[in-house]
């Protein structure tokens, strides 16, 4: 019980920060992708099956409230929070770079998959594939990452919070 | 169990998958009045009075960081604008060289045309001696150039500076008339009395008359006899800024304040033609 409404209130947090706060601190066209880097953090405290669940939740909110095509951050983010999931059970270390580094790559990932999405169903008005944006998006999730996984993390189980990156 | 969860887990995550392959497929076949496309315009306008009050809440925050963004550019653009004035001010700096050049050129030019009897060259000064004892200057041809010892040295408007002393290859040491071991052949422009001009090591020269009871007066200008070979008639060395008590000799002090700036000097004119005849006068004296 406690880690379901755990699961919806950083949901909905992250979904109202994303749709109201992230577009105030962007930098130019970059602007932090709260979802997903809450999405990661969850997945590196509850495993790939919470770690897909909560990016797919998440991935559909942020389809159904803006005019992108409906699915498409869903499945990035499904896919990402799973395998996010996936490496920490084989990450040793403890150190707090690891969920920063993890947020890069995964930031990178999901823009490449949203890419090759768009591209299969056809989209036209697609926007211009940026390797500028996409890098610095990575970095300010990144970044974004040292304030939200230690949130995350006070709210997680006693158990996960021992397999957290200090 | 492990492995149960681990199925449980594959059929989530392919389940997962799946609906999301088919909200794709369905939103992309579906109209602009369909159900998924309504569904996102009824969110928006939701969301909207929400993020309005939101941006009104954080923009400060949002023009915080358009000044950090403006401050990163305006960095570049100072830097930017840092070099493009050093390049102007070395343009600057090289125009008003030119300038001076050109000026110090024609100066020459129209002096060779004044006396046509000389045969001049134009040779920049190269270095000074740093020896606080001797007065002299280095300048950029030698022997190589037509260039011989004795031979004198004038400056752009035609002043005597002094006269070559040693000679190499490539360059000259001149001797500056107000070196101490400089004598030169003269005489007063205004009555044609004889004398010689001698250095005092200081940056000033003094005037010895063969005549001790010559009509002698402070601005009066002293040029060049011609006499001892070295230096041709007729070229101003300098004015009389002074004329002291007879001394115990007898002899009365004269002071000159010689007419060609020696301090700063870039570019010199060497009397190629007529050559030295014969050695200077301090050589002869044994100075």
């Amino acid at each position: 019980m406690h880690r379901r409404l755990t699961f919806f209130v950083i949901l909905v947090v992250a979904l109202l920060i994303q749709l109201t706060v992230s577009p105030e601190i962007s930098f130019g066209t970059v602007k932090p992708d709260f979802l997903l880097v809450a999405t990661i953090c969850w997945a590196l405290l509850e495993g790939p099956a919470q770690g897909a669940l909560f990016g797919f939740c998440g991935g559909l909110l942020e389809d159904i409230f803006s005019t992108a095509v409906l699915g498409v951050s869903a499945f990035a983010k499904t896919i990402i929070g799973y395998f996010s999931g996936e490496l920490r059970q084989r990450v040793i270390s403890k150190s707090v770079i690891w969920p920063m580094v993890i947020v890069f790559i995964g930031s990178i990932m999901q823009e490449l998959i949203r890419f090759a999405s768009w591209a299969m169903v056809g989209l036209e008005d697609r926007p211009p594939f940026s390797i500028g944006i996409i890098a610095g998006l990575a970095l300010y999730n990144a970044l974004v990452t040292l304030a939200i996984y230690p949130v995350i993390g006070h709210f997680a189980g006693g158990e996960e919070r021992a397999l957290m990156f200090q | 169990m492990i492995e149960r969860q681990n199925r449980r887990q594959r059929i989530l995550i392919i389940t997962l998958v799946i609906i999301c392959v088919l909200l794709v497929t369905v939103y992309s076949r579906e109209s602009k009045d369909g159900l998924f496309h309504r569904l996102q315009r009824f969110s928006l306008d939701v969301v909207s009075p929400l993020q309005k009050g939101m941006s009104t809440v954080l923009s400060p925050v949002k023009d915080g960081i358009g000044y950090l963004v403006d401050l990163g550019k305006a960095r570049g653009e100072r830097d930017r604008l840092r070099e493009e004035v050093e390049e102007l001010q070395d343009q600057v700096d090289e125009t008003k060289e030119l300038e001076l050049e050109n000026e110090q050129l024609r100066q020459m030019i129209a002096y060779q045309e004044s006396r046509p009897d000389l045969e001049l060259l134009a040779v920049d000064v190269i270095g000074a001696n740093p020896d606080i004892w001797e007065q002299t200057i280095q300048i950029g041809a030698g022997y190589s150039s037509g260039l011989q010892e004795y031979m004198a040295i004038l400056s752009e408007d035609g002043s005597l500076v002094g006269r070559i002393i040693l000679c190499t290859s490539e360059s000259s040491l001149v001797q500056l008339i107000t070196d101490d071991k400089s004598s030169v052949g003269a005489m007063l422009q205004e009555n044609a009395e004889m004398g010689v001009v001698k250095g005092e090591g200081g940056g000033s020269v003094r005037l010895e008359l063969l005549n001790q009871d010559a009509e002698v007066g402070t601005g009066y200008l002293v040029v060049t006899s011609g006499l001892g070979g070295t230096c041709p008639s007729g070229i101003p060395i300098g004015t009389i800024t002074e004329i002291s008590e007879r001394r115990a000799d007898l002899s009365v002090g004269i002071v000159i304040e010689p007419r060609a700036r020696l301090t700063r000097l870039s570019r010199v004119m060497v009397v190629v033609s007529p050559p030295p005849t014969t050695t200077p006068l301090a050589a002869e004296a044994g100075g």
